[in-house]
């Protein structure tokens, strides 16, 4: 079985071969769509009843039995009762084409070939037909690049994952009070998306320095993937984010939610040399639509809706975000009262221990409209004056990883202090009750319907959490992160223990790192 | 056997007319790799090749080896939802 494909095929790439075999790949095996095929029908057009009608085999009849067509003439043979072999030693017609899976057989070397000009055809025509009948991409498995195989050659050491490897665990040492960005990178690094971009070796640098905190995550998923089982030690790492945040740096314990923000805020600066390139080779670096991984994974859309209560005009914004900042009942801003109409705890099947909050508590008091008082008039377009208001936030666009921060750490002119209340949290979340099209099936007079619960595209899995324990003052950040699926692991420092599901959810949460279930090709 | 064979023929027939057919492979298809099935014979023939060696392997060795196999492993719960699927499809166009 040569990868190469076999030079039988030479004898039959003359003249108008490539388009000869288009036609037999569009009409009996990439056979188009239902609607086609139904409008030729009605339109008379005996041709495709009959293209139904014909692909049978020549000799028996058969409709199944692996039927191939030949390159050569038009004949049809079954493959499993060899009718397809004697057409080929009949006629000496040495090709014939696999009506299931769109093959090509040699016949003189008993076996499926792989021309390339052949399977590029047989791609196309598979794309155009997918298209047709409104699929778009399909998933197909991954060929190496020629650059890849070389790399591939020449590094012959392969790792395999069983589902119980622990490869990309690695503990960190805390170089004085750097839990918080200790816990940051084991949930960075646990980040599906994040850790394949890496490990597939996708970044190009283009800074001229060594500063390239890019690289230094590179270099970190590299770290952890390595196999090795001793804490590593992210000296460089510390050094890069307090040469690039400024205001993180010092021995002093940090805020673990800023340094995320601050961290992905370089990332996506230094990301520049990865932007996509259009159509003409000309990057697309537009700072307000940067496509560099960062952006893919995190950024969302947050969509504000203000409204006038006199004219009832809608002036309506949409802001990106990498993280949604949640009030906690218990801090100065006041919690309850919720305003009706929204039901999201039924979808997130969250336990409400005798009344205690959950995540979607918190969701929904996120996106209820809330009244602007008197003293925050806006100037309405529709009015031209200034009116009351009600606001109301929204999710536009949901981010591949959707990050909740839990708002503890009071900081009012009054108090510092620390909210401990208990927040409950799912392991699945249904995100379609915030979502701005659910507001306005709501406006509509749609009200929750069964089939949003279907809607894939909103549902989320948590994999990593951050928690704090301790005071304002003096306090310690550790992680949870998730491996294959249903492990979960403690992340404290330079130590990793196995941690069970109950672990994860009866902890108090400070950031919730949520991966989306279903990923669509664009 | 003749006419078992011709009723079997004109439901294909109908199926493909309908596009029903191609519903229904996408169907098995995401059915077998979500239960695993696909991974299953996927590793099977890597079984194979390893055995049989690269450069002498052909797909006949493998469709003999695997067809049983793959057969026997599909679940029960996929026969049956696809079976369930056909015949509310043969119910709906009953002008057979």
């Amino acid at each position: 079985m040569s990868p190469a494909g076999c030079s039988h095929v030479n004898g039959y790439k003359v003249d108008n071969w490539k388009q000869n075999l288009r036609v037999i790949y569009q009409c009996f095996v990439w056979s188009g769509t239902a609607e086609t095929r139904r409008r030729k029908v009605l339109q008379g057009d005996a041709g495709w009843t009959e293209l139904a009608k014909s692909c049978i085999c020549h000799m028996c009849g058969a409709h199944l039995n692996r039927l191939h067509s030949c390159l050569y003439c038009v004949f049809f043979g079954c493959f499993t009762k060899k009718h397809i072999h004697e057409h080929a030693k009949n006629k000496r017609h040495n090709l014939a084409v696999d009506l299931l899976y769109g093959g090509i057989y040699c016949f003189v070397c008993q076996d499926y070939i792989y021309d390339k000009d052949m399977e590029q055809i047989a791609k196309e025509e598979q794309r155009k037909a997918w298209k047709l009948q409104g699929i778009g991409e399909k998933y197909t498995t991954w060929e190496p690049t020629k650059r890849e195989l070389e790399l591939l050659r020449h590094n012959p050491k392969r790792r395999k994952i069983t589902t119980n490897c622990t490869i990309g665990l690695r503990g960190l040492i805390n170089l004085g009070n750097t839990c918080f960005m200790n816990c940051i990178v084991q949930a960075l690094t646990h980040t599906p998306l994040l850790r394949d971009f890496f490990l597939s070796d996708r970044h190009k640098c283009e800074m001229q320095s060594n500063s390239c905190l890019v690289c230094e995550m590179s270099q970190l998923f590299q770290e952890f993937y390595s196999g090795h089982r001793s804490p590593h030690i992210p000296f460089r790492l510390l050094h890069l984010v307090w040469t690039h945040a400024r205001h993180l740096a010092g021995y002093e314990q940090q805020d673990a939610h800023e340094f995320l923000i601050a961290a992905l805020d370089v990332l996506h600066r230094h990301c520049k040399g990865d932007t996509i390139r259009d159509d003409n080779g000309k990057k697309t670096n537009n700072p307000n639509h940067c496509n560099c991984i960062i952006d893919q994974i995190f950024t969302g859309g947050l969509q504000s809706d203000v409204t006038c209560q006199v004219c009832h005009g809608v002036s309506t914004t949409i802001d990106p975000f990498w993280d949604i900042s949640l009030d906690l009942p218990g801090s100065s801003t006041p919690f309850w009262p919720l305003s009706p109409g929204g039901d999201g705890s039924t979808v997130n099947g969250e336990s409400h221990l005798s009344g205690s909050t959950t995540l979607t508590d918190c969701l929904r008091r996120f996106t209820r409209p809330e009244h602007l008082g008197s003293s925050a008039k806006i100037k309405c377009g529709g009015c031209h004056s200034y009116q009351e208001s009600t606001k109301q936030l929204t999710m536009k666009k949901l981010p591949i990883v959707a990050c909740f921060h839990l708002k503890r750490f009071e900081h009012s002119a009054k108090l510092r202090r620390k909210i401990t209340t208990y927040v409950s949290f799912p392991l699945e979340l249904d995100m379609t009750p915030f979502m701005a099209s659910s507001k306005e099936s709501r406006m509509n007079g749609q009200y929750q319907q069964s089939v949003e619960v279907l809607n894939n595209d909103n549902k989320y899995s948590l994999f990593a959490v951050v928690n704090h324990q301790g005071t304002l003052e003096s306090g310690h950040y550790t992680s949870f992160i998730r491996q294959h699926k249903d492990q979960w692991f403690k992340c404290d420092d330079a130590i990793i223990t196995k941690a069970s599901i109950k672990d994860v959810l009866d902890s108090e949460g400070y950031l919730l790192f949520y991966h989306k279930q279903f990923l669509e090709y664009e | 056997m003749s006419k078992d064979y011709q009723l079997r023929a004109a439901i294909n027939q109908k199926l493909i007319e309908m596009g029903e057919r191609e519903r229904l492979k996408e169907l098995l298809r995401a059915k077998l790799v979500e239960c695993g099935w696909k991974d299953q014979l996927k590793a099977h023939c890597k079984d194979v090749i390893r055995e049989k060696g690269l450069d002498h392997v052909t797909v006949e060795d493998l469709v003999t080896d695997v067809t049983p196999k793959g057969r026997a492993l599909v679940p029960d719960s996929v026969k049956k939802e696809l079976l369930q699927r056909i015949r509310a499809f043969l119910v709906q166009h009953a002008a057979l």
